[in-house]
């Protein structure tokens, strides 16, 4: 150490330019420690040491803060290595799906619209689906129509009925 | 070398990833960028604090310094800022007249503290101080003037060599066993 003390001495003095010393004091606490005084004394002759502790030396908590926040750095949390780059492929990718999609619905409301211009009805054709019922005309089933038959026709249809019961309990009486 | 070229040269091997080279940037300037913040920082309790975000603030902004103007200037700069900042966060108002970084080598900051400083580390640095003017004017003369010339006047090597009328290689010896003189006095006290 005595050996780079003068060297240190002439570094502080900017009267030497030796990588190898600075290597020498960066490797050696000592030396920095000393480095440290020689410069404080300097410091204290030129008056630039008033108001505070000349005790308080912040190197080793500096660096250790510097430390720290180095490690902090190049700990990466592993789910920000798995998100993806940059999110444009996948926009780009939901944005065409949506895109594909509504033109396919286009074409088919485009085409059923002109096949039904263009067809013409021939009622001597089946067709293989007929959505028109064999009556004629189709009743929503919870529509409720008002009644139309007459009192006559209500009484008919009464009778039938209690002819029918009659008639059915006649044939449970002869069912053994 | 100059001294810009001291720091340009420890800035350069920071830049290139030997962290441990800040080292002896902090330990070069803490004394000055305490001193700049007695200006600002009432109380000399929260110097090592503020001092430590200077440096670290220092640190993480070295990669985009170009080495346009001294190390020294751009460091002030910061250590003023840091300064508000910190006034800014204890809502206290930052002095009304600025210092300039010419001007901060030179301030006397010491008027600028409150009667809340620790009196036992105001009696201590007085300690330090003493020993260091006493062991220098206990110094044989002519260590005394090469060490004064060097730190005082801040003349180079071969100026002090004309002045003395001795080779350069005598001064660099003087002055290193003033050094040497001072420190074996010092030490001590500072490791107590």
């Amino acid at each position: 150490m005595k050996e780079y003390a003068q060297d240190l001495s002439s570094l502080i003095d900017n009267e030497l330019d030796e990588e190898t010393v600075i290597n020498e004091i960066l490797e050696d606490a000592e030396l920095q420690q000393q480095f440290s005084r020689y410069q404080l004394m300097g410091d204290v002759m030129r008056d630039e040491s008033n108001g505070f502790d000349l005790r308080i030396d912040v190197t080793d908590s500096v660096m250790a803060a510097i430390a720290n926040e180095v490690q902090k750095d190049n700990v990466v949390p592993l789910a920000s290595k798995v998100k993806p780059a940059n999110n444009v492929v996948p926009f780009m990718k939901r944005f065409g799906q949506y895109a594909i999609a509504a033109s396919v619905a286009g074409v088919v409301v485009v085409s059923s619209l002109m096949v039904n211009q263009n067809s013409v009805t021939d009622p001597s054709v089946t067709p293989v689906l007929s959505t028109v019922p064999f009556g004629g005309a189709a009743a929503p089933v919870s529509l409720q129509v008002a009644p139309s038959s007459t009192k006559d026709e209500i009484k008919e249809q009464n009778e039938r009925l209690e002819a029918l019961l009659k008639d059915h309990q006649l044939q449970l009486q002869i069912q053994p | 070398m100059n001294e810009r070229e001291l720091d340009l040269q420890l800035i350069q091997r920071i830049q290139n990833g030997e962290q441990q080279a800040f080292s002896l940037l902090v330990r070069k300037y803490q004394t000055r960028v305490a001193n700049i913040l007695t200006r600002y920082v009432r109380s000399t309790g929260d110097i090592p604090d503020v001092s430590q975000e200077v440096f670290i603030k220092v640190y993480r902004s070295l990669p985009n310094f170009r080495g346009d103007s001294a190390f020294y200037t751009w460091l002030f700069r910061i250590t003023v800022n840091t300064a508000k900042n910190y006034l800014t966060s204890q809502s206290r108002r930052p002095p009304a007249s600025d210092i300039d970084a010419d001007e901060a080598d030179s301030y006397d900051g010491s008027g600028a503290l409150k009667d809340e400083d620790n009196p036992e580390a105001i009696l201590h640095s007085q300690e330090v101080k003493r020993v260091i003017l006493d062991t220098i004017n206990n110094l044989p003369d002519e260590l005394k003037s090469a060490i004064t010339l060097r730190e005082l006047e801040g003349m180079s090597y071969d100026e002090i060599a004309q002045i003395e009328g001795c080779p350069i290689g005598t001064v660099r010896s003087r002055i290193f066993r003033a050094r040497e003189a001072i420190d074996k006095q010092l030490k001590p006290l500072l490791e107590n």
